[in-house]
C-alpha cells in the first residue's frame, strides 16, 4: 500500500511541475495558433539562469524563480516582437519554422557559452531534504515545485478568466479581427501571452535547478511532454493542461512502476494517441 | 567608379581566400587523421573531451617534447616531420550519422584512418564502413564487447569491455563477501535503454549468474528521463544488495539524487564507464557522491602511483577543457593515437596494409595506459588493458580492487544518505 501511495505522490508531483511547463505553451497555442517549438529551450535558458545566480552569486532557486520568470516573460516578448510577430497572419509554416530555428539558436548559444557539461546546484535549501508521511517520502523540492506550480496555475486561471486582460486575451484568441474591431490591441495581446508563456515556463525551469542537472539537452523531452498535455487537456485551456499534466504524470508513475520502467513513456504516448483520435480538441478545449 | 568597385570586390575576394587557405603545412607533410565524437547532444561533454584528448596526442606527435617521457614525444611528427593533421566530424549520437561521416571523411576529407566514436552504437556502424574500404578504425572507449566479436581486420579497441568490467564486478563482490562480510547475495541493474546499457546489463546479468548471484531487478530507461522516479521506486521494491550501473552523464546525477529522495542505498553500488568517471560530476554530487564505485583506468590518484608520465601530457589536455583532468574514457582516445603514430613509424611508410599488420602483431610502450602496454589480439581487442576498481571519496577515487592496487578498504555496505 506505501508503494502504490508513493508511485502515486510521485506521479502528481511530476504532473504538477508537468502543468507550469505547459501552461504557457497552451496559451500561446490556444491563444496564437501557433507551435512553439522553443519552448523546451526556454525551459533551459531559465534553469541556466537559476543555477548561475546560484552558483555566482549564492540565490536559492527557491527565490530566484522569481529572476528566471521575469526574464523569461522578457525573452517570450523580445522573441514575439523580433521574431514571431513577423509570421503572424502567414501560413502555418513560417511560424512553426521560426520557432524551431530559435528553439536551435538558443541551444547551441548555451552549447557555445556554457559548453555541454552538466551543471548541478550544491546545497540548496531543498536539496536532499524530504520527510514521511506514514511510509512514503516526500521531497520537499518536488513539493514545493508542486505547490509554486498549482498556485501559479491558480493565478493565471484566475487572470484569464476573471479579468477584462483575460476577457481581451480570450476574445483574441476566438476572432482577431473582431476584438479589434472591440478596440482590442490585439499585437499587444500576442507579446503579452507570448511573455506569460516564457514566465509560466521560467518559474518552472528556476524551481527545478534545485534538483535537477542543467545542460542544454534538459528542455528537449519536457518540451515534447509539454506538447502532449496541451493536445490532451484542450488548446488554451489551463484548466485542461493541470488535468491532463496530472494524467500524464499518473501515467508514467504507474505504468514505470507496476508495467516496466521502459513504457512509463509508451504509455503516455499511447494514451495521447487515443485522445487524438476519440476527442481531437483534447479533454477541455476551447 | 566602376573600376573602384572592381578593385574593392576583388580586393574582398583575394581576402576571403587569404582566410579560406589553410595554414598547415605543405600537402605532402601532412597525415590527415578523421576524429568522429558526440560533439553535440547528451553526451556531448564526453565527445569534447574525447577530441581534446586526441588533439593533446597530435601535439605531443607534432612538436619536440623531450621532456616527456612518451613515445615519438621527442621527435617533430612522424616520418622523418610528417605531421598529425585532425580532422573533426560530429555524429551527434546518431549512429546513421556516424556512419555517412564516416564516409565523407574517408571519400572527400580523404583521412587515412578514423579514432572514434565514444557511444557503441555508433562506433559499430562507422567502423563497419573503415573495414570496407580496407581502413583503419580505433576506438578508444566504446566498451561494446560485440565490436571486437565482428572477426574485423581493421578495427582496434583499447580500453577494457563491458564483459571485463562485468566479470571483474562479480569478482569482487565475491572478494567481499570473503573478506568483508558483505553477504551481497542479489543484484540489481540499472541501464540506459542503448546499444551500451543493453549490452553492459547482458554481459553483468549473465556474469552475475554464472557466479550464482541472484539477479532481482532488471531496470532499463530512457536517456534524458525526465524524472528517474520509477526506475529508482522498482529497485526500491525489490532491494538487492548491490547494483550495476549503466548511466550516462545527467542520467547518473538524477539516479543519484533520486536514490536520495527516496532514502534507498543497496549495499554497493558498481558503475560501468559512465558518469561515475566524470570528475566535473563527482566534484559537483560533493558528498552525495560518494562511496559509489566503478571500473576506473585513469584518475589523477591513480596516475600519480601507476602512471607518471601522464601529468606532464595531462597540462596540455587540461588548457583545452577547462581545468578538468583526463578521465578513464578521454585517456584511451589519446592512447589510441599515439599507438597508431608509433605503428606507422615502425611501418615506416603509409601502407595501411602493413600498419594494420604491425597494430595486430606488437606491443606497444604506452606510459598513457594503466599496465603501460598496448597489445592487440583477435578481433582487434586490447589484450593489456586494464582497469581497477575505485571508490569515491570525499571527490577523489580511491583504489579497491585488485589488492595489488588496492589504497583502501571499500566502504560497503555504503554509508546511508542521513549519515554522511
Amino acid at each position: 500500500m506505501d508503494t502504490f501511495a508513493q508511485v502515486v505522490l510521485d506521479g502528481l508531483l511530476t504532473g504538477m511541475l508537468y502543468a507550469l511547463v505547459a501552461a504557457g505553451l497552451s496559451l500561446i497555442w490556444g491563444v496564437m495558433d501557433i507551435i512553439h517549438f522553443a519552448h523546451g529551450e526556454f525551459l533551459m535558458v531559465a534553469m541556466y539562469l537559476s543555477f548561475w545566480l546560484g552558483f555566482l552569486a549564492g540565490v536559492d532557486p527557491i527565490v530566484s524563480w522569481i529572476a528566471s520568470g521575469v526574464f523569461l516573460f522578457l525573452l517570450g516578448a523580445l522573441a514575439y516582437r523580433l521574431v514571431i510577430s513577423r509570421c503572424i497572419g502567414k501560413s502555418a509554416m513560417p511560424p512553426l519554422l521560426a520557432t524551431f530555428g530559435l528553439s536551435l539558436f538558443l541551444k547551441n548559444l548555451c552549447m557555445n557559452r556554457f559548453s555541454p557539461n552538466f551543471r548541478i546546484l550544491q546545497d540548496t535549501l531543498l536539496q536532499g531534504k524530504t520527510f514521511m508521511i506514514g511510509g512514503v517520502v516526500v521531497g520537499l523540492p518536488q513539493l514545493a515545485t508542486g505547490i509554486f506550480s498549482l498556485v501559479m496555475l491558480g493565478a493565471l486561471f484566475y487572470l484569464i478568466k476573471k479579468t477584462r486582460l483575460g476577457w481581451a486575451i480570450q476574445a483574441t484568441a476566438m476572432d482577431r479581427e473582431a476584438a479589434e474591431l472591440m478596440g482590442i490591441h490585439t499585437d499587444r495581446i500576442y507579446l503579452l501571452v507570448f511573455g506569460l508563456g516564457g514566465a509560466c515556463v521560467g518559474i518552472a525551469g528556476g524551481l527545478m535547478t534545485s534538483y535537477l542537472a542543467v545542460h542544454p539537452e534538459v528542455g528537449s523531452l519536457f518540451g515534447l511532454i509539454a506538447f502532449l498535455i496541451v493536445a490532451l487537456g484542450g488548446f488554451g485551456s489551463i484548466h485542461g493542461a493541470l488535468a491532463a499534466a496530472l494524467i500524464i504524470g499518473l501515467v508514467e508513475a504507474l505504468a514505470g512502476f507496476y508495467i516496466a520502467p521502459v513504457f512509463k513513456y509508451v504509455a503516455v504516448f499511447a494514451i495521447y494517441l487515443v485522445v487524438v483520435m476519440v476527442r481531437p480538441r483534447g479533454l477541455f478545449g476551447w | 567608379m566602376k573600376s573602384r568597385k572592381l578593385i574593392a570586390v576583388f580586393s574582398v575576394f583575394v581576402m576571403a581566400l587569404a582566410l579560406w587557405v589553410p595554414n598547415a603545412p605543405a600537402a605532402d607533410k601532412v597525415l590527415k587523421i578523421g576524429v568522429i565524437f558526440p560533439l553535440t547532444g547528451p553526451v556531448a561533454t564526453a565527445g569534447q573531451r574525447c577530441v581534446a584528448a586526441v588533439e593533446t596526442a597530435a601535439e605531443v606527435i607534432n612538436n619536440a617534447h623531450p621532456e616527456f617521457n612518451v613515445p615519438l614525444a621527442a621527435q617533430e611528427g612522424i616520418l622523418g616531420g610528417t605531421k598529425i593533421q585532425l580532422v573533426v566530424a560530429d555524429h551527434q549520437g546518431k549512429p546513421d550519422v556516424g556512419k555517412s561521416e564516416a564516409e565523407r571523411l574517408f571519400n572527400q576529407e580523404g583521412v587515412w584512418a578514423i579514432i572514434g566514436s565514444y557511444n557503441s552504437a555508433v562506433t559499430k556502424p562507422a567502423s563497419a564502413v573503415a573495414e570496407r574500404m580496407k581502413r583503419i578504425f580505433l576506438s578508444g572507449c566504446s566498451s561494446s564487447a560485440a565490436l571486437t566479436e565482428r572477426g574485423f581486420n581493421y578495427f582496434f579497441r583499447f580500453a577494457p569491455t563491458d564483459k571485463t568490467e562485468s566479470h571483474e564486478f562479480v569478482e569482487y563482490i565475491q572478494w567481499l563477501n570473503q573478506n568483508q562480510n558483505a553477504g551481497i547475495k542479489t543484484i540489481g541493474l540499472i541501464y540506459e535503454n542503448t546499444e551500451f546499457g543493453k549490452h553492459a546489463a547482458d554481459e553483468g546479468k549473465a556474469a552475475a549468474k554464472d557466479a550464482g548471484f541472484e539477479v532481482v531487478a532488471d531496470v532499463p530507461f530512457n536517456p534524458g528521463a525526465t524524472n528517474l522516479n520509477s526506475e529508482v521506486q522498482t529497485l526500491k521494491a525489490k532491494n538487492p544488495d548491490a547494483v550495476f550501473g549503466a548511466c550516462l552523464g545527467g542520467d547518473y546525477t538524477l539516479w543519484v539524487r533520486t536514490m536520495k529522495q527516496m532514502n534507498w542505498l543497496p549495499k554497493a553500488a558498481l558503475n560501468y564507464c559512465t558518469g561515475y568517471q566524470d570528475p566535473k560530476i563527482a566534484q559537483q554530487l560533493g558528498p552525495d557522491g560518494d562511496f559509489f564505485m566503478g571500473g576506473t583506468g585513469y584518475s589523477p590518484e591513480i596516475g600519480a602511483k601507476y602512471m607518471p608520465d601522464v601529468a606532464a601530457v595531462e597540462k596540455i589536455y587540461s588548457a583545452k577543457v577547462g581545468g578538468v583532468p583526463f578521465d578513464s574514457d578521454a585517456i584511451q582516445e589519446a592512447v589510441a593515437l599515439l599507438v597508431l603514430a608509433q605503428a606507422i613509424e615502425k611501418a615506416g611508410a603509409l601502407d595501411v596494409e602493413k600498419v594494420a599488420q604491425i597494430l595486430r602483431s606488437e606491443t606497444f610502450d604506452s606510459p598513457l595506459s594503466l599496465g603501460g602496454k598496448v597489445a592487440f589480439g583477435p578481433g582487434g581487442q586490447n589484450m593489456k588493458a586494464t582497469s581497477i576498481i575505485t571508490q569515491l571519496h570525499g571527490g577523489k577515487y580511491m583504489p579497491v580492487y585488485p589488492e595489488s592496487y588496492a589504497e583502501m578498504a571499500a566502504t560497503v555496505p555504503m554509508t546511508p544518505w542521513d549519515k554522511r
